[in-house]
Order: C-alpha cells, then sequence, then structure tokens
C-alpha cells in the first residue's frame, strides 16, 4: 500500500515545495520508490528543486488523454528510487481546473504504483487545493514561525473543516444546517456550530461526521525555524489543535533556518543531499523518522540542538 | 471546539484531580501563555469573544483551584455530579521531584504588566488606590491589600522585580527586625510599589517613616 502525503500550508513560500522535495530525497535513500507530485497548478516549480528544467510529460499528458495513466507520465530524477510528475507544461488556465478533471487526477493519484506519493500543493485555500489536500487522511501542514503564517496556517485548517463537513453533508443539509450560523466570521465556531446543529436534530448523522473528521490525522512541521522562537512553539499548537479540532494532529518537528537552503535552491540540488550533515538536514531526517512512526520521545525533539 | 463548554476546571487546565498547588501555578502559565493575546501558537485561532471565553475560564479555573475553600466546594460538586470519583481525589501521589526548568520557568512579563494596567483600571481598584494614597501613612497592610485586590502573587513579584519572597513578607507586616538597610528598603519599595501602579517616591518616604514610628 502507498502512502499519500499531501503538503499544504496556506500561505506561499514557505517551504511547501523545499520540505516535499526533501522529504522525497529522504524516503528514496532508503529505498522506497517515491513520487513527487507537482500540484501546485499555475504555479508549478518543483522540478526545479529536483534539478530538471525540461519536462517533456506531466499532469497535462494525463489530461488531454495522450497518456493513459498517471504513472506514464512519472519522469525519474538523478536521485534513485525518486520521481517526478510535473505540472509544468500544463496551459495557462490549469489553475481553474474543471472538477471532473480534479477528480480524474484524485482517482489516479490513489492508483499509483509507489511506496510514497507527496504531492506538492499550491498556496491559498482554493476547492481544489483543499481537494488534493483532503484525498488522504494524512496531511501534512507546513508553517513558518511567523503571525502571518500561522494565521493562514488556522485559516487552511478551517477552510479544510469547512469543506469536509460541507461534503459530507451535501449542499442541501449544509444550507439548512448553517442557517443560524454567522458565517461571516474568523471564529472557530462556525463548523462546529453547524456539527452541535446536525448533532442536535440528526445525531446518527452527526456522529457520522464525527466519524469522518476523526479519521484525519494531520501533521505538521515549523519551516525556517529560528532560535529566538520559542522551543516549544510546535507542541503548543500541536496541543491547542488537539483540543479544538476533532481530528488528530502531529507535530512532526522543527527544520532549522539555513542560509544555504538559498545557495541549493540556487544551484538546483536537493539540500539534504547537497548539505547531508547541516542541523537543517538532520532535522528533516528526524522528520522522516517520525513520519515513519518511529517518534521520538518529545524530549528529545525538543531539547536536540536548539537549547 | 464544543466539548471546551463542558469541560471542567481540571481539564482546562489539563491537571489531574488530585494536582499539587505547584503544578496548578504551572498549568496556569502554560495556558496563559497558549491562549494569552501575544502567543503565536494560537494567532488568529479564536475570535476576540472566543479568546475572551476561554482566558475567562482559566481565570475562573485557576481561582478556584489555588483557593482549598473554594476547591473543596468544586471537587464536592463534581463528585456529586458523577464528573470524577472520589477516590481519585485521596489518591496520594508519590512525591516526585521537580524539574529544576520548571522551576525557573518565569512568567511572561509583558502579559503580566498587562493584566495588572487593566485591573488597575478598574473602579474598584481606582477606589483602593486612592484611599491608601490618601492615608497619612502608608503600611504593608495597605500595599498587601491593594496587591490581593489585584491578584497579584508573590512569586509574581519576585518573578518581576527579583525581590526575595522573603523580604516582601517581611515589608508587608511590618517585620522591622527583617527588613533589610534603609538604602535596599528603599529601593524594595520603590519597586514594589511601580508593580502596583503607586507613586513611587511617595509610598516609600511613607512606609519608611510609618515603620521608623512602629520601631519606637
Amino acid at each position: 500500500m502507498s502512502c499519500i502525503y499531501p503538503i499544504g500550508g496556506g500561505k506561499g513560500g514557505i517551504g511547501k515545495s523545499f520540505i516535499a522535495a526533501n522529504l522525497g530525497a529522504l524516503l528514496a535513500r532508503q529505498g522506497n520508490r517515491v513520487v513527487l507530485v507537482d500540484l501546485d497548478l499555475g504555479g508549478a516549480n518543483l522540478h526545479t528543486f529536483t534539478g530538471i528544467s525540461n519536462i517533456p510529460v506531466g499532469i497535462e499528458s494525463f489530461l488531454n488523454k495522450s497518456a493513459r495513466n498517471l504513472e506514464d507520465v512519472a519522469v525519474p530524477t538523478n536521485i534513485d528510487h525518486l520521481s517526478i510528475i510535473s505540472s509544468v507544461n500544463c496551459s495557462m488556465e490549469i489553475t481553474n481546473l474543471y472538477a471532473a478533471q480534479k477528480i480524474k487526477i484524485i482517482n489516479a493519484l490513489a492508483k499509483l504504483p509507489y511506496d510514497y506519493i507527496l504531492l506538492d500543493l499550491g498556496a491559498g485555500t482554493n476547492y481544489n487545493t483543499l481537494d488534493f489536500f483532503l484525498s488522504s487522511y494524512e496531511g501534512i501542514i507546513t508553517l513558518t514561525p511567523e503571525p502571518t503564517s500561522v494565521e493562514n496556517a488556522f485559516k487552511f485548517i478551517k477552510a479544510l473543516y469547512f469543506r469536509k463537513v460541507k461534503q459530507i453533508l451535501g449542499q442541501n443539509d449544509f444550507s439548512f444546517y448553517s442557517k443560524q450560523v454567522e458565517m461571516n466570521s474568523n471564529a472557530l465556531e462556525v463548523t462546529s456550530q453547524v456539527i452541535d446543529s446536525v448533532l442536535e436534530r440528526d445525531p446518527a448523522k452527526g456522529e457520522r461526521l464525527l466519524q469522518e473528521l476523526r479519521k484525519f490525522k494531520f501533521k505538521f512541521i515549523i519551516n525556517q525555524f529560528r532560535k529566538t522562537v520559542g522551543a516549544k512553539l510546535g507542541e503548543k499548537i500541536e496541543k491547542v489543535c488537539n483540543k479544538h479540532f476533532y481530528s488528530e494532529f502531529t507535530f512532526l518537528g522543527n527544520v532549522c533556518y539555513d542560509e544555504r537552503v538559498h545557495d541549493s535552491i540556487y544551484s538546483r540540488t536537493i539540500f539534504v543531499n547537497k548539505y547531508s550533515y547541516t542541523v537543517s538536514a538532520i532535522d528533516l531526517s528526524h522528520i522522516v523518522k517520525n513520519l515513519q512512526g518511529n517518534m521520538e520521545t518529545a524530549a528529545l525533539r525538543t531539547i536536540g540542538h536548539y537549547e | 471546539m464544543s466539548d471546551n463548554k463542558k469541560m471542567n476546571y481540571y481539564e482546562i487546565l489539563e491537571i489531574p484531580v488530585n494536582a499539587s498547588f505547584f503544578e496548578i501555578r504551572h498549568a496556569y502559565k502554560e495556558a496563559l501563555s497558549v491562549y494569552g493575546e501575544d502567543s503565536l501558537s494560537t494567532y488568529s485561532l479564536f475570535s476576540e469573544g472566543e479568546r475572551e471565553n476561554l482566558l475567562r475560564k482559566i481565570e475562573e479555573a485557576f481561582h478556584t483551584l489555588v483557593d482549598e475553600k473554594k476547591r473543596s466546594e468544586y471537587n464536592h460538586h463534581l463528585v456529586e455530579n458523577g464528573v470524577i470519583d472520589p477516590t481519585e481525589l485521596s489518591r496520594e501521589e508519590k512525591q516526585k521531584s521537580i524539574p529544576i526548568f520548571l522551576a525557573h520557568n518565569s512568567i511572561d512579563k509583558n502579559m503580566f504588566f498587562k493584566k495588572v494596567k487593566k485591573k488597575v483600571e478598574e473602579s474598584s481598584i481606582r477606589e483602593l488606590t486612592r484611599e491608601i494614597m490618601e492615608t497619612a501613612l502608608i503600611s504593608g497592610q495597605d500595599l498587601k491589600r491593594l496587591r490581593q485586590a489585584i491578584g497579584i502573587e508573590l512569586d509574581d513579584i519576585f518573578e518581576v522585580a527579583r525581590i526575595s519572597i522573603s523580604i516582601l513578607k517581611a515589608i508587608e507586616n511590618n517585620e522591622f527586625q527583617n527588613l533589610p538597610s534603609l538604602i535596599y528598603l528603599r529601593n524594595f519599595l520603590k519597586s514594589y510599589a511601580e508593580i502596583l501602579h503607586l507613586d513611587p517616591e511617595k509610598v516609600a518616604d511613607s512606609y519608611i517613616i510609618n515603620i521608623s514610628l512602629l520601631q519606637k
């Protein structure tokens, strides 16, 4: 069975593609078959991280039926076991994907014959991004320790919930239950009020809704971490999310800020391969370990090299 | 989310029902660092109203649980409603050693000053402040009364002003035999008065005259 990890986070420039490329390289180093899928439609640049500038086939070939299967458009990178499905050659209007095309992609993703499938998503909270993120129960949210990024990450989670609840209830039911709720607000309660009112009127349906939301095991990574930020930021966010949302949240770890990330992108080489022994590269390999379930004790995660 | 409304004070502070005073205080500070207005970890997560509600619950939980009488009434209420098992309350927790970094976990000074500032602007506190400043000679009891009305603990003062608890107690109880020499006392009084938003010079002068009269 393959693991699908969508990588999102709401804000642009926080390192979603960087994280995707580097986690991919680390997973491939272990001998796993890994594919990176660039779903930042209209803003694709994941290929550049892997050092490939020209990719003849990609998602467009799959959508226009010149390739029958999505796996046929995967291109090997210069890293063993690591392939990429790019969207760099997609049309200028690809951002506004038709719903049918989106469903076609999501269904094809689940059938890809790889051990790990990493989806690099775009910024923002448009339906495509949210639906790609929700195509797996184990999405990874990336953020940086700045109010702007934290704000967008929370917005992203709220938008995911909103989208999911709407999907499960269906448009009609959703309009019915959301009638009494003040929708134009940033309050956390917007979705929970809808859920509460479903639980009240139709407990069985409400319970199903909660069951579905509880299946999500979101993960998050703090990128560009600096010493000046409280070392416990990730743990605090993890705790708060677990307390105030209905799903499970796991903090995978911090990735220390490093000037050399810029160098690696500039030279179009994957950071963990060019600078294997830096603090940030070690952080990334801890994240891979955590992702694979070898959760280290919380103490090890925080004390490490920051304190 | 919605579960929040049904949470009891122990759940709000995330502590066991037999938590010690120390654990309660630590959990309270932890909660403020997460839910406070300046907290990055919950930035924009809640609307203003939601945050106010959460903070009010945290305050309520803390002030009930640190007060022995209120806590036992509250426990009684929880037991009666079947929320907690009475055996949990009496279960003796083995004395665990306290990790040293917890003991040094200083409070968020900005948040502390903000809280005090907001409190001293309340009319009842303003009234008390005026009353104290109008008395001819300010005594330790006056300072203590104002401090407690604002809701400041002695260790809060220790943490922001680094005046030892024993000296603070001596000041508040007018124990002149335990007070430091005049030059230190003056500065301690000024720092203490500043925290309470009182005129530091006036408090120091008035207190020192009062204490020297008591000494005779």
